[in-house]
């Protein structure tokens, strides 16, 4: 509880240093408006209806690219992990795909797909799915082997392999690939929404940007970082749910 | 109930076993021309220093290994892969640990497609048989290693197998409670009549339990000498104050000293 105690703390002391810098004139309001200036952005943006809006395209697109990625992402770490023959023909692939950034993508993303969702959905399932290919993979090569060797001298098949051996035993290191998968997912989205879409909070960003209103474009920014936060916390509460069983073994 | 002679269970015929190590590099030689054969109901326990290959050998018996040469009959049929009419009790038990004791103990029967109902009761019945009752919803984090031990016995009797492999099962557990697992399992062994092949590299633990105690030799791992046991069976605990048992004991120790010697003196070299 203390460790809570303390993030309060410290939250709010960095809101009232803000505060303070700006009403003391140390910093210019426009450049950097006031916590209480970009309160009231954040209140008049919802008042009527636009912050909701771009909230919700944000999150849809974060949440099918996700989707993909994830279910991608563990697919090909559950073969490679298990299969050499195929890690050694997709490693290499991976490997070099895997350190372009994102952003890097969004140009050909924009000439492939447009202008709207899909270079959105393209660009969050390139940011998510390496981390959750690559601990899906890492689990699968670290299961411990008397416990595989276990399962099949009790004469388990390949599909019971799979259900009650392979993925459970692969959940707490495939988890944490999950939640910064979506994590990267989530900031590629608003990275996406900044040139490739017509809604969403990069969208919005970028229009007060164009319009000078810069409360506006922090509302922006404080909305993404509280929503990322709010993902991170829901995965979180999720995985100590499903692989309660690994915890004390931390 | 199978009553010990009654068959040939096992026949092990001119098993070898070599592990390629690096490119370039001798490979290493774990066992050499293993012959050896275990009738049916019968306890026999391998017992040799830690790295003579037993494990090598278990495994292969197990179907997870194949032999560099030779090969191992199950009934008279040739072993290729695990099945489970052999199961395997593990040093490290390899309980599943997000299962609790009852759905570990239940796979077995899960894996031949028995209903949920059906295989409940079973593994109740089990897990009564190894002092486990109430503890069927625990979660192997959550019990001591010898409670482990006693769920990763019954998870392996439950499909009822012909042969039990056992690889130094009690070799994590402090000396006490090996004790008494030691009691316990020969007590199951009397009940069930199962073949068990047990691997150890304590001599009192080999002579204790088994029918035959076949003693191995160093790297690379051969069959030295085999021991009849003669005590009755089922085993009880005052048979360690037996004089055979204290003297059988003393004249393997006495046997198998210049190689542990050996063994621990090169282990020592490694080390500095
Ligand atoms: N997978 C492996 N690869 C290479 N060497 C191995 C492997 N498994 C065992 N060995 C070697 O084979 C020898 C016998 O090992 P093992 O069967 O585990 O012995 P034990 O169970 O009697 O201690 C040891 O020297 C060990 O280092
Ligand atoms: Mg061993």
């Amino acid at each position: 509880m203390a460790t809570r105690l303390r993030g309060v703390v410290g939250f709010f002391g960095f809101i009232a240093i803000w505060q303070a810098l700006a009403s003391l004139g140390v910093v210019n309001s426009f450049l950097l408006p006031s916590p209480l200036v970009v309160a009231g952005a954040v209140i008049d943006l919802t008042v009527d209806g636009s912050l909701g809006r771009h909230v919700l395209a944000s999150l849809e697109r974060v949440f099918v690219g996700f989707l993909v990625a994830a279910a991608i992402g563990i697919l090909l770490g559950l073969v490679t992990g298990w299969s050499r023959s195929t890690s050694d023909v997709l490693k290499p692939i991976v490997e070099a795909l895997r350190p372009i950034p994102p952003i890097a993508w969004t140009p050909i993303a924009i000439l492939w797909f447009g202008v709207g969702n899909a270079p959105s959905y393209f660009l969050v399932f390139i940011g998510a799915v390496f981390p959750v290919f690559v601990n899906t993979f890492t689990a699968v090569r670290g299961i411990d082997r008397s416990q595989i060797n276990a399962a099949l001298c009790l004469g388990a098949g390949p599909s019971l392999l799979l259900r009650d051996v392979l993925i459970p035993a692969s959940l707490p290191i495939i988890f944490p690939g999950l939640r910064i998968g979506l994590g990267i997912g989530w900031m590629c989205v608003v990275a996406a929404e900044l040139i490739a879409a017509e809604s969403g909070l990069g969208y919005m960003i970028q229009q007060n940007r164009v319009l000078l209103q810069t409360p506006n474009v922090v509302a922006g920014m404080v909305t993404i970082g509280v929503i990322g936060f709010g993902m991170s916390a829901l995965m979180g509460l999720f995985e100590r749910r499903v692989i309660g069983w690994s915890q004390s073994t931390r | 109930m199978t009553a010990p002679g009654n068959g040939l269970q096992l026949k092990i015929e001119g098993v070898s076993k070599r592990y390629f190590v690096r490119r370039g590099q001798p490979p290493i030689q774990a066992l050499e021309r293993i012959d050896l054969t275990v009738r049916t109901g019968e306890f026999v326990s391998l017992l040799g220093p830690s790295g003579c290959g037993k494990s090598t050998l278990l495994n292969i018996v197990a179907g997870f290994q194949q032999p560099s040469e030779g090969r191992v009959l199950h009934n008279g049929e040739p072993i290729m892969r695990p099945d489970r009419r052999r199961t395997v009790v593990f040093q490290d038990y390899a309980l599943f640990p997000w299962m609790t004791v009852q759905q570990n103990v239940e796979f077995g029967l899960k894996a031949q497609g028995m209903d949920p109902g059906s295989r409940a009761v079973i593994a109740r019945d089990f897990i009564a048989r190894v002092h486990l009752s109430g503890f069927e919803d625990r979660y192997p984090h959550e019990i001591s290693g010898g409670m482990k031990q006693r769920a990763s016995i019954a998870r392996a009797l439950v499909p009822n197998p012909d042969v039990v492999l056992m690889d130094e099962p009690f070799g994590a557990l402090d000396a006490q409670t090996r004790v008494l697992l030691q009691e316990e399992v020969a007590r199951l062994s009397a009940d069930t009549g199962k073949t068990v092949v047990f691997v150890t590299h304590s001599i009192e633990e080999a002579v204790f339990l088994a029918d035959r105690v076949v003693v191995m030799t160093t790297r690379p791992g051969r069959i030295r000498s085999q021991v009849e046991v003669k005590l009755p069976r089922p085993r009880v605990p005052e048979m360690r104050y037996d004089a055979w048992f204290i003297q059988t004991v003393q004249q393997l120790w006495q046997s198998l000293k210049p190689d542990w010697q050996e063994r621990s003196d090169s282990d020592a070299k490694a080390r500095h």
